[in-house]
């Protein structure tokens, strides 16, 4: 490797992968996200950072994978990750909204059993038998 | 009977009527409405829930077939809040579940009768028949027909969870999947002004598609 030699650019880059890095192992430390997700989101800001630091390191590894420039390289991988990130994303929200459909369900079984329509000859007794399902 | 109910204010009343002149066990489920069909529910049906926001159709039937199984039903029927049924059709519904010939009968408004069906609505249920055919590899003359009867043992292998309108799928892959016996009835579907506003456009059919393929796919 060549002597380090960086424009602003780099810095300005580099300093803002840091402080990600720095928020994402804050966050593994404090619970927010889980070791596997802060881990993979740490090694991909490392890599950007070495693509950062040695830009022509890209360029040796496109052409070893025959891809040709390290620009277009670089420009698969973050659509590659952009995908990914975006089917998690939806992924996680799936799961959000089918849990708040049980607890919504859940209490619209406790307010019928608890409030019955003028119509419910029976009236209920006692609570719910309802419980909310596992994912 | 199970009627959900999204905005159904104005019809609500007359179709909880109709139906529990004949069936005294009426559940509606108000899904987030922001209309009065909540306190039309109250006033007309035996039994009503509410979600407190929508989450789609089928989260609303979902939770009237828990309901009905928990106050110990022995048959649930799906109804339409849109006036398009007709009572007189869940008799023969359930008539085949009653004599044990079968545990889940679908409504076909193609084996029985039309009234005022728009033709871009026909060819709209005939490639979702045909859909049906090729993805959920059911053989049925109507697809999408809210007018559903099961019995218990049937309605407790009901587990739906895509919320919105592409339920009538994966209920059609549960039954398949269930290997319950089942039948298609006859049944008569009238088309309204009312009905079509409350319908899904060709555009929704292709949308409910996609929904179900990537709620199959994630499954």
């Amino acid at each position: 490797m060549s002597a380090l030699e960086l424009n602003a650019f780099q810095i300005l880059l580099l300093v803002a992968l840091g402080l990600l890095q720095v928020g994402i192992i804050m966050a593994m430390v404090s619970g927010w996200v889980t070791r596997r997700d802060g881990s993979a989101w740490g090694s991909l800001i490392l890599l950007a950072g070495i693509a950062t630091l040695w830009p022509k390191l890209t360029g040796r590894v496109a052409g070893a994978l025959g891809i040709g420039r390290g620009a277009d390289l670089v420009f698969y991988c973050a659509v590659v990750v952009m995908m990914i990130g975006f089917w998690l994303t939806y992924m996680r929200l799936r799961h959000l909204r089918r849990e708040l459909t049980l607890l919504v369900r859940h209490i619209a079984l406790l307010e019928a059993q608890e409030n019955p329509t003028p119509n419910d000859v029976k009236r209920t007794q006692g609570p719910s038998r309802h419980k909310v399902k596992d994912d | 009977m199970v009627i959900p109910a999204y905005n159904e204010g104005g019809a609500l009343a007359k179709v909880v009527q109709e139906v529990r002149a004949e069936y005294p066990n009426v559940v509606v489920v108000d899904d987030g409405s922001s209309d009065d069909t909540f306190e039309v529910a109250r006033r007309s049906a035996t039994y009503c829930l509410r979600h407190l926001i929508n989450r789609g159709q089928g989260a609303a039937i979902q939770t009237g077939i828990d309901f009905s199984l928990l106050r110990g039903a022995k048959y649930v029927v799906t109804f339409d809040a849109d006036g398009q049924h007709c009572v007189e059709d869940i008799a023969a519904m359930l008539a085949p579940i009653r004599r044990g010939a079968c545990d889940i009968t679908v409504g076909s408004r193609f084996l029985g009768e039309v009234v005022n069906m728009p033709t871009a609505r026909r060819v709209t249920l005939r490639l979702a028949v045909l859909f049906t055919r090729v993805v959920n590899r059911v053989a049925l003359t109507d697809a999408h027909n809210g007018l559903r009867a099961f019995s218990r043992r049937a309605a407790e292998r009901i587990h739906i969870t895509l919320d919105r309108m592409a339920h009538a799928s994966e209920i059609i892959d549960m039954i398949r999947r269930s290997g319950l016996p089942f039948q298609e009835v006859p049944v008569k579907i009238r088309y309204t002004e009312y009905s079509m506003s409350k319908g899904q456009s060709s555009r929704g059919a292709v949308r409910i598609a996609v929904h179900y393929l990537l709620g199959r796919l994630m499954r």
